[in-house]
This record gives C-alpha cells, sequence and structure tokens, in this order.
C-alpha cells in the first residue's frame, strides 16, 4: 500500500511539473522588472518621425502657454508620462497583469496579460486621462510588451523641442520594457499614419531608485498657475 | 521650413536634457535678479511657486512668480522649505520665463544672506 501511495504521488509532482513547464512557458521565460525606477539622468533619444503635412500644421500650431494637458494634471501620452524626471515609477508583476504606479499625476496603471494573438483583448484604462487610451500587456522574451490603442488626440510631447509633437486617434503604440542590471529601457513606438509618415520611435533608460512613491495631488487650480496676478 | 527642422533634429537622436518643460516655459540662456518680498507659498506638484512682491524705482509693486521642482523632488532632495516665510525679503536668482513676471528660481539668497539652491 505504501509503495502504491509513493508511486501515486511521484506520478502526481511528475505531473504537475509538466503541466508548469508545458503551460507557463511564458512565466518561466518573464523578465523581472518590478521595484521602483526613476528617470533622473539616464538618456533619452528621440528617433525620426517625419511629420506628415497635418502633422506638420498640429504640431506648428502647439501653444505651450494653453494646450498643455499638465496644466490641468492631465497626461498627454505614454511617452510624456516616461519622460517625466525625478519621479518614480513602481512596478508589480502579477500572474495576470502589471501594475504600474506612477507617481506623475498618481496615475495607477493596471494593465492585464493577454494573448497577443486576441481581436479584442481586455484593456486597462485611467478615468479622466483620455490621451492614454487603453491598454493590454504581454511578454515576449525578455521584453514587457505595452500595446495601447483609442487615444485621444493630443500630443505624444510637451517637452523641449519635441513639444507639440501630435497624435490622433488612429495612433498605436508599443511599449517595450526590458531590463539590463539596475537600467530599465523603455522602448516607445508610435503609430500613427495621420500625423507620422513613419513610426516614431523614442527611447528612455530608467536606473533604478532608492525612493519610495510619493502621492502627487496634483489640482488643475495650482497647476494652471503659471503666471503672476 | 520648421518641418525641415524637426525631422533633422529628430533624425539626430538627440539626448534629452533634465528636466521635462523648462526650455518651453524659460529662456535658460538668460538669468535674472529681482528682490522682494514673499507673498505666497505653495510646496506642490508638478511645480512649487513663490509669489513675490518687487518693488519698482517709482515705488510702485509688481508681483512675480517664483516656479521652483516638484514639491516631491525638493523633499528628495532635502531643500530646507522651513527656511522661507512670507513675509521675508529674499532675493531671487534664475532663468527668466517666457511669459511675464516670470523665473525659475535657481539660487534664493535668505535675509541671513544664507544662500539656497534646489
Amino acid at each position: 500500500m505504501r509503495a502504491d501511495g509513493k508511486d501515486r504521488s511521484c506520478r502526481l509532482l511528475a505531473g504537475l511539473s509538466l503541466l508548469l513547464a508545458c503551460a507557463s512557458p511564458a512565466l518561466a521565460q518573464r523578465p523581472d522588472l518590478s521595484g521602483n525606477w526613476m528617470l533622473n539622468g539616464g538618456k533619452t533619444v528621440f528617433g525620426a518621425g517625419d511629420l506628415t503635412d497635418e502633422g506638420r500644421r498640429r504640431f506648428e500650431a502647439y501653444d505651450f502657454k494653453t494646450d498643455d494637458p499638465a496644466l490641468k494634471c492631465i497626461g498627454a501620452s505614454w511617452t510624456r508620462v516616461w519622460l517625466n524626471p525625478n519621479v518614480l515609477v513602481e512596478i508589480a508583476q502579477a500572474a495576470d497583469h502589471v501594475r504600474l504606479r506612477y507617481e506623475w499625476m498618481d496615475l495607477d496603471r493596471r494593465i492585464p496579460l493577454v494573448d497577443p494573438t486576441m481581436a479584442d483583448p481586455p484593456r486597462g484604462s485611467i478615468e479622466g486621462h483620455p490621451a492614454l487610451g487603453r491598454y493590454a500587456a504581454w511578454y515576449d522574451g525578455p521584453a514587457l510588451v505595452i500595446e495601447t490603442v483609442d487615444v485621444a488626440p493630443g500630443y505624444v510631447s510637451t517637452m523641449e523641442k519635441w513639444a507639440g509633437l501630435p497624435q490622433s486617434r488612429r495612433m498605436r503604440t508599443i511599449e517595450r520594457l526590458t531590463r539590463s542590471g539596475d537600467v530599465l529601457t523603455i522602448e516607445i513606438t508610435h503609430v500613427d499614419p495621420a500625423n507620422y509618415r513613419k513610426p516614431l520611435v523614442v527611447t528612455i533608460t530608467y536606473p533604478r531608485s532608492k525612493f519610495e512613491l510619493m502621492e502627487y495631488n496634483c489640482t488643475p487650480e495650482d497647476a494652471a498657475v503659471v503666471a503672476p496676478k | 521650413m520648421m518641418g525641415r527642422l524637426l525631422t533633422m533634429l529628430l533624425a539626430a537622436g538627440v539626448p534629452l536634457a533634465a528636466h521635462h518643460s523648462v526650455p518651453v516655459n524659460f529662456d535658460q540662456s538668460r538669468e535674472v535678479t529681482i528682490s522682494g518680498v514673499i507673498t505666497e507659498i505653495r510646496w506642490i506638484n508638478p511645480h512649487s511657486r513663490f509669489r513675490l512682491d518687487v518693488k519698482q524705482q517709482d515705488g510702485s509693486v509688481l508681483e512675480w512668480l517664483v516656479e521652483m521642482g516638484a514639491a516631491n523632488t525638493m523633499k528628495r532632495a532635502g531643500f530646507p522649505m522651513e527656511r522661507f516665510a512670507v513675509g521675508d525679503p529674499v532675493t531671487i536668482t534664475g532663468n527668466p520665463g517666457r511669459r511675464d513676471r516670470v523665473v525659475l528660481l535657481r539660487t534664493a539668497v535668505l535675509q541671513d544672506g544664507t544662500k539656497l539652491s534646489p
């Protein structure tokens, strides 16, 4: 009887191991991106975007005094969110989702992990931030891939010489997050035929941070104050 | 012309400087110095600020807005916010804004001569 029980246990363990190995190869290969990261001294590179006529018209019409969504505590695009320096991003990975908590504007981004071949996967979104669209994620080897669609028209960037680069409702954004030691690299590709003849690629590196997440508590009343009375 | 310039800049892959909208909102090639009395202090995100009453040569007073970094950033950097109080005189040196009477604080000199930079 004991031999039978032991045999059954062995078969059960072997079966479980096989099940884990076969059912979740992606789980075994998932990169560990968890932890706290901060843009502080990392390098950022904007690739070539090549504006269409409509994209150029919108870019040249941008007025930083009135058009920056941050004046209303609203995120303009995921590139804009990632480009904010000296604020923390906390990443937590779970079996069925990834949670990215951005200190900037207190953005709490819970992203469902999906099968990328699904026609209409479940997606997350953040209320009050229509330009940040709806997103889903999956793992691709060493990368976490986040796809965002259904963005409201607005701006990919409101910063530096890229302030006013536009985005349309047709834009699809792919973020690829990879880690090498204590550096997180975020490669963001914006595909928006209405505004760009070829994809706009932005690469940002985030060092690991010793700091903890803090509340941001942006209020539109204060954020809109940019001039004396 | 602007479009071609942008395309060239984009293609060059220029590294981004440290802060987000500073070049958009401030002229980093110039500095101004103003002295006045603090009338409001707001340690907030995304930008902390003072309002400063600055006396003009004719005796009139004009308000200036002094912008700083995010309160969270200044806390992490250990900037001594408690050294500032409404009613204190202060001298501010910084980059002028692209709006009138706005300055990005680089150095503050307190009444006792203490120099503080965020």
